[in-house]
């Protein structure tokens, strides 16, 4: 293993989509998206379903040819070429074992048919995939004798065996219970960084695309709503939609009433003022906005505390509080807005449905997010 | 009453129509009665009509399998039987496969075209292949105005005549069962062939084909087990050479009236069968033809 997984290191395939189109009946699944992805990268496609990511992944697979736009392989375009010839590695949703095939014919499939590779050194390949992959001692079985894990450790084995330079995986632990979701998510990178291969991810669980993600892709119907790290996309999102989507978060509805260069103050239906916060576009007075308060940004006191200047505070009532083991989460109204908090264990001691707190929060931690109707009515298909 | 109280005292509510297996058993009963009535008891009576016709002894039976006539008349039976088998599954396959890659309205309209032969009888369409075949045929006809050949090919009372038209009827129950069974394969298999290296071709042979084949032999004994019968269509096609076991046995009944030989024919025809049917399952079963049944 060491010895491929050396040989195997910066081995994979820079993928670049130009303005991709595909239309179903009309209905645009993918419309006109670009994006790069980087050589050896693992990039999510995050979205809810009907986004459009299956999709754009069935294209860069070859499954489905594209109605305008291009897909370049390491700067070539495999317009014309067909899936068998692509050198991909392909983890599908419901694993698609050969279910006629033992464990190790399933695993040396892409061998048979791709490489001219002898029996013996086809063999020793097979063995060392699944030693990657930890199931060396299930060789001879069928798929149906395997566990749902096992089914997926075999076909991350079979997908990888030919050192592909481009991984696909669509959704590949939605089967799993979510123990051994979470069990595989760190399996996965591990293989990914032994064998260097680029992988795009299909998911539309957006901790999944946040843990394990070099780069996530976030998409709405058929568009890219925002591409960039985990991180970035949680904390500067570039719409309501990105910013419900990914993370817990409190969106309210608000007023700009005063702009600014250095920032602008916005008042909340309830009537209180805040400010002053940046706005990453171009805010008028009067126009409505989104206010993003992260709950765990938020800090919960019994009493109001002094003004200070980069500490916001708004005073309303428990209406819900729960006990998660690490953490409590909360409901708290504030005039006509529900505000979600989290509070770590030993801070929620005190803490009782109808009492009455003070939610503070860094200046800093809040956004202003513009409300465009397509990014409004988003919201509603993106909550689970 | 708490809800768990109510789910405790749910059973002792429930009816005797909510028992396990007295629903199922109920809805089977109109079912088994119509074949207890109208096959298990004629089958009974046959069975004892084949012995008490000889005042019970088994004569019937020593005289059939005496008979070099029987003997004969079955293995024509057999080898039409597996030679119309093959051809129907042979010419029936690149159908179904065809039916199962299209779908909408070139499904629709294949099916349509599989189906209209079905929907004729099976006496029209035996007697439409002596106007096919015979000597002043459409086929012989076109042959000889085209001067391919000079006299009238021997097209119809052979072995040749037998089989087109047993398969052509037996063929439309053949494609839809292997179009049955072709649904049933999981398409992303095939996909995960070709992403993996597979060419359409190699896709087809190492995936899809194989995963076919438990298909291939259900339909196999089906069409089989049904082809052993056939009447109407060797009687009309055939000559005495091709004669089948049905016809001898309908001869014995009818014509001869020696009810005790038809009815020990029938027995052995019907044991003939179930056994051959037994032995295919044991050696082609689903199961270990989808792989890993074994210990």
């Amino acid at each position: 293993m060491d010895r491929s997984a050396q040989s195997a290191v910066n081995s994979g395939a820079q993928v670049r989509l130009r303005k991709l189109s595909k239309a179903y009946g009309g209905l645009a699944a993918v419309d006109g998206i670009s994006f790069d992805v980087p050589a050896g990268a693992f990039v999510s496609l995050l979205g809810p379903s009907g986004s459009g990511k299956t999709t754009t992944l069935n294209l860069i697979a070859g499954f489905l040819t594209p109605d305008s736009g291009d897909i370049l392989i390491d700067e070539r375009s495999v317009a014309d070429v067909p899936p068998h010839k692509r050198n991909i590695g392909m983890v599908f949703q419901s694993y698609s074992l050969f279910p006629h095939m033992t464990v190790a014919d399933n695993v040396g499939f892409p061998l048979r048919m791709r490489s001219r590779l002898s029996r013996h050194a086809a063999q020793k390949r097979i063995a060392e995939m699944l030693a990657l992959v930890q199931l060396s001692h299930l060789a001879a079985r069928y798929p149906r004798q395997l566990s749902g894990g096992q089914q997926q450790r075999v076909a991350m084995a079979r997908a990888l065996v030919s050192a592909p330079r481009l991984l696909l995986m669509d959704e590949p632990l939605g089967a799993l219970d979510k123990k051994l979701r979470e069990q595989m998510q760190v399996e996965i990178r591990r293989i990914h960084r032994s064998v260097g291969t680029t992988v795009v991810y299909v998911t539309h669980d957006q901790s999944e695309a946040l843990t394990m993600s070099d780069l996530v892709v976030v998409m709405h119907r058929g568009r890219i709503a925002q591409i960039g790290t985990p991180r970035a996309l949680y904390e500067t999102p570039a719409d309501a939609f990105v910013a419900d989507f990914i993370g817990d978060s409190n969106l309210l509805a608000a007023n700009i009433v005063e702009s600014r260069p250095e920032g602008c103050r916005v008042k909340m239906r309830g009537g209180a003022q805040i400010g002053t916060l940046p706005a990453p576009f171009a805010a008028a007075p009067g126009a409505p906005a989104f206010l993003l308060l992260r709950p765990e940004d938020m800090s919960v006191q019994l009493q109001a505390c002094a003004r200070s200047d980069d500490r916001e505070q708004l005073t309303g009532v428990i209406t819900e509080l729960s006990f998660h083991g690490d953490v409590f989460k909360l409901a708290v109204a504030v005039g006509e807005d529900l505000l979600k908090a989290k509070v770590a264990r030993e801070q929620g001691g005190s803490l009782e449905v109808g009492r009455q707190v003070v939610l503070t929060w860094r200046r800093a931690a809040a956004r202003l997010l513009p409300q465009a109707s397509d990014a409004a009515s988003g919201i509603e298909a993106a909550t689970p | 009453m708490t809800a768990l109280a109510q789910y405790a005292a749910a059973p002792a509510r429930r009816s005797v129509l909510a028992r396990p297996h007295v629903m199922p058993a109920l809805l089977l009963l109109p079912c088994l009665a119509w074949i207890a009535f109208f096959f298990l008891v004629p089958l009974g009576l046959m069975c004892w009509r084949s012995l008490a016709a000889s005042g019970f002894s088994l004569q019937d039976y020593a005289a059939l399998f005496s008979s070099p006539l029987y003997a004969k008349v079955m293995l024509t039976t057999l080898k039409a039987a597996s030679l119309a088998t093959a051809l129907a599954l042979l010419l029936a396959y690149p159908v179904a496969y065809v039916l199962t890659m299209s779908s909408g309205l070139r499904r629709g309209l294949i099916l349509v075209f599989v189906f209209i032969p079905y929907w004729v009888d099976i006496i029209v369409r035996s007697f439409s292949w002596l106007i096919m075949l015979g000597d002043h045929g459409l086929i012989n006809k076109a042959l000889i105005n085209l001067g391919i050949v000079p006299a009238p090919l021997e097209l119809l009372y052979n072995t040749f005549s037998v089989l087109i038209a047993m398969v052509q009827i037996l063929l439309p129950l053949t494609i839809v069962i292997l179009f049955g069974a072709m649904l049933r394969i999981d398409r992303t298999l095939v996909a995960a062939a070709k992403i993996h290296g597979a060419s359409g071709w190699q896709a087809f042979r190492t995936v899809f084909f194989p995963l076919s084949l438990p298909g291939v032999y259900g339909a196999g004994l089906l069409v089989f087990v049904l082809s052993l019968g056939f009447y109407v269509t060797p009687a009309l096609l055939g000559s005495p050479r091709q004669t089948m076991i049905a016809q001898t046995i309908m001869v014995e009944a009818s014509d001869l009236l020696d009810w005790g030989q038809a009815s020990a024919a029938g027995f052995v025809l019907l044991v003939i069968t179930t056994t051959i049917a037994a032995i295919y399952n044991r050696y082609f079963s689903l199961d270990r033809l989808w792989g890993g049944s074994e210990p």
